[in-house]
């Protein structure tokens, strides 16, 4: 073989094998099919009413027949813009509503002042509007719910997506949460209920005022008292029992309130942290691991826990007035605890019994 | 490992050339053990994105008592974009009552400050406007200046030509719950990937390095690092470390490394996304990179001794991995030191046995390719949901070779100006947004 020959195979082969992963990507240059900017929530912010909202915009046209099936006591049916079929109802009975369930794959709107009672094990993979008081009963399965007034879950039901109530919102016990609960004045859960996001003025597990145990401490607002010192501890830490700590409190190790210790100021932990009964806390309550609070505490600013936290009966988190989030991917919330904000367990929150 | 004399030919009879030759391999070894070292480090932070547990411990709050929040937009000249951030800054949900944002107009030669002034009459008691007309150059010097009129605990700082979203002032002011936080970091898209292959190389660069690299950091509890941008900083932190170095050309770097040694955390926080306009020409790029490649090793030099043996706050694996992390830009020199060194032994005559080859092999493998990053970015894609930009990766070639000289030469002119005494210079981003 001619070598110059040899050579420039050689170059050929050599370059077409060099060439050859380019070829996906000239194609990709030229057609710019995947060139426009990353996603990025610019709007919404991840506000837990924004499936609520946007679905209140949705059936917004809706609202002549509502008002013309609950003057007239009938029911009209049809479909939205984009094809998706909905039931107005002028008025509700058992038997539609069993009937309605047969046609599982239509939007139910109810108009105002029409009241829902669901009979037991029913239902409704489509979003439902209730105008009036919405009362579910047992073993219901529901996709999502927006209630202008009220709304109640029977026991053992179970909500995939969301649920808001502009009145209260109310579950027996056993009742699943998967998506997105709120309220803009109560949210109140019984023994057993799993739930994920929790929103509202106030969020009562259980019946709080059935546990008037010891009076909680009172708190101040931390915003309006200037920074407090830092105080910084290498390796596990003690607050004592009644003790009272001026500033912020960074444990980098596991950390143990006792009984009636108060923290004027914010507390951290990078391991697990144990907070004893009737422990207030002004600031902030963050533990890098696990974090156990117990009985008729008062927390003042955000609760985080990075792995688990377990909340005992009577304790609470926020205030009417100062609001705030308690989150972690697992939490475990006695009866009688009182949080005002926002509750957010990322992978289970489970409400147990008082032990 | 070493090379056995008889394996080498050329140094038969040549004492002093043997010796050279020696000092070339062991040299050569180091340097391929430092490369599988950052090699090793751009696996073990992908497989830990992709598989590992997940920290965004400070995401969840949306609901809180907010505190006072002082939101400083740096700005020179900058008239082709400040309106559009200050257009998003008034938009966002955030308390109008505690949040103050403060354009920093560094000595701006364009319409910057007119704009500036003309939202402050639309917004009266929300922009307080901090026009400056003399002293140091840079952002860090700008920035040191205008805290005289900072009072909030919290500080969010943005350069004028991001456009934050809606929530992101929270997102960013949540973290400031927790004490032992300093400093936080969110994440940076590009908002012009599209434009040219410059842009759509940079757009992947940023995934990796955000999506992968400081997620997995914050993850591992590393060191994420602050970028200066979409960024915030506690005013008491800020003051304990004696506040903003005006002599760093990173402002960002030398804050992370400052705040670290003083026991502050930065975190990263990867949901809190926020658009930015990435260089369109490579002039920009070479430039942009250059001076980050030189305030990195001048933080390298400040502060990467005393940070691996000094004693300070940092746990054992901030200590490693800061010090990893400061040496960066470091590598690009290294690695061409490499090169030279493999085909110098090579036309030495080195008989590659006993694994040797093998060694020269993956310097040539780790240094050119450096798959990991590659692999890294490629799993930056796929964590982003993106499909057909991925088959951009093989050009990434290119801005590693575009990359690797301009900061082996950026090293070698801060060598030089070292020698000389010549000092430092704010080289300003071009922007290439229309004029509103």
């Amino acid at each position: 073989m001619n070598p110059y020959l040899a050579v420039a195979a050689l170059v050929c082969t050599v370059g077409l094998m060099f060439a050859l992963p380019l070829i996906p990507a000239l194609v990709e240059l030229r057609r710019k099919s995947d060139a426009l900017p990353l996603s990025v929530v610019q709007q919404n912010a991840g506000e837990i009413r924004y499936f609520s909202d946007s679905f209140r915009a949705y059936i917004n046209g809706l609202d002549p027949i509502m008002q013309g099936c609950v003057a007239a006591g009938t029911t009209a049916t049809g479909a939205l813009p984009d094809g998706e079929e909905y039931v107005v109802l002028g008025r509700v009975d058992e038997p539609l509503v069993l009937a309605l369930q047969q046609r599982d794959t239509t939007h139910l709107v109810m108009g105002a002042n029409v009241d829902l009672i669901l009979p037991a094990e029913v239902r409704f993979s489509k979003d439902i509007y209730a105008g009036g008081q919405f009362i579910g009963g047992i073993k219901n399965n529901f996709r999502a719910i927006l209630g202008e007034k009220n709304v109640h879950l029977g026991a053992s039901s179970r909500v995939l997506r969301w649920v808001h109530a502009v009145g209260e919102f109310t579950a027996d016990a056993g009742c699943g949460l998967d998506g997105r609960i709120s309220s803009d004045s109560l949210i109140r859960l019984q023994t057993d209920c799993g739930f994920r996001r929790l929103n509202a003025p106030r969020i009562e597990i259980g019946s709080v005022a059935a546990n008037p145990e010891p009076p909680l401490p009172q708190l101040h607002s931390l915003a309006s008292s200037g920074r407090p010192p830092r105080f910084l501890h290498d390796g596990d830490f003690e607050v004592q029992a009644g003790q009272v700590i001026v500033g912020d409190i960074l444990i980098r190790g596991k950390l143990h309130i006792r009984s009636g210790a108060r923290i004027c100021g914010s507390v951290k932990s990078v391991e697990d942290a144990v907070i004893a009964d009737g422990v207030a806390v002004e600031g902030s309550l963050i533990s890098s691991q696990k974090m156990r609070i117990g009985p008729h505490c008062a927390i003042h600013g955000p609760v985080i826990a990075e792995r688990e936290l377990a909340i005992a009966r009577g304790s609470q988190c926020g205030t009417f007035e100062h609001p705030t989030t308690v989150s972690a991917p697992r939490i475990e919330i006695e009866e009688g605890v009182a949080v005002f904000g926002t509750l957010w367990a990322r992978e289970q929150g489970q409400v147990v019994a008082t032990q | 490992m070493r090379a056995r004399p008889q394996q080498v030919r050329s140094d038969q009879g040549k004492p002093a050339s043997g010796q050279w030759l020696r000092t070339m391999i062991y040299v050569l070894y180091i340097i391929v053990f430092v490369i599988c070292l950052y090699t090793g480090r751009h696996y073990c932070f992908t497989l830990n994105r992709l598989f590992g547990f997940q920290r965004h411990p400070y995401i969840d709050i949306d609901t809180a008592d907010w505190p006072p929040v002082t939101v400083l937009v740096a700005a020179h000249n900058e008239e082709k974009v400040i309106a559009n951030i200050l257009d998003a800054l008034m938009t966002v949900k955030y308390p109008a009552d505690k949040m103050l944002v403060i354009p920093v107009n560094d000595r701006s030669t364009d319409h910057t400050r007119e704009i500036i002034d003309k939202f402050v009459e639309e917004f009266p008691g929300r922009i307080q406007p901090f026009h400056r007309a003399g002293g140091k150059g840079g952002k860090a010097a700008a920035l040191k200046d205008a805290m005289e009129l900072v009072t909030t605990e919290v500080i969010l700082i943005f350069d004028a030509d991001y456009i934050p979203g809606a929530g992101l002032i929270k997102q960013l002011v949540a973290p400031f719950f927790d004490i032992e936080v300093g400093g936080v970091m969110g994440r940076v898209v590009p908002m012009n990937a599209g434009t040219n292959l410059l842009t759509r190389l940079l757009d992947l660069e940023r995934s990796g390095g955000y999506q992968v690299d400081q997620q997995a950091r914050m993850n591992l509890r590393l060191v994420p690092q602050h970028g200066g941008t979409v960024a915030g900083v506690r005013l008491s932190a800020l003051r304990e470390i004696g506040g903003w170095n005006e002599n760093s050309l990173t402002e960002d770097t030398d804050l992370t490394y400052r705040l670290l040694l003083n026991g502050w955390k930065t975190v990263y926080q990867n949901r809190s996304e926020c658009y930015e306009e990435v260089p369109e020409v490579w002039p920009v790029r070479i430039k942009q990179i250059m001076r980050w490649a030189k305030g990195h090793n001048q933080a390298m030099v400040t502060y990467g001794l005393h940070l691996l043996v000094g004693k300070h706050r940092a746990t054992l694996r901030e200590r490693i991995d800061g010090s990893l992390l400061l040496g960066v830009y470091a590598m690009a020199p290294i690695t061409l030191v490499g090169w030279g060194l493999a085909l110098g032994v090579f036309y030495q005559g080195v008989a590659p046995l006993h694994g040797v080859i093998a060694l020269l092999s993956l310097t040539a493998y780790a240094a050119i390719g450096n798959l990991a990053a590659f692999f890294e970015i490629a799993a930056a894609a796929r964590l982003d949901g993106t499909r057909k930009r991925i088959c951009l990766l093989p050009f990434l070639i290119l801005g590693f070779g575009v990359s690797i000289f301009s900061v082996s030469r950026a090293a070698a002119v801060q060598m030089s100006d070292f020698v000389t005494g010549a000092e430092f210079h704010w080289d300003k981003t071009e922007r290439f947004r229309k004029v509103l």
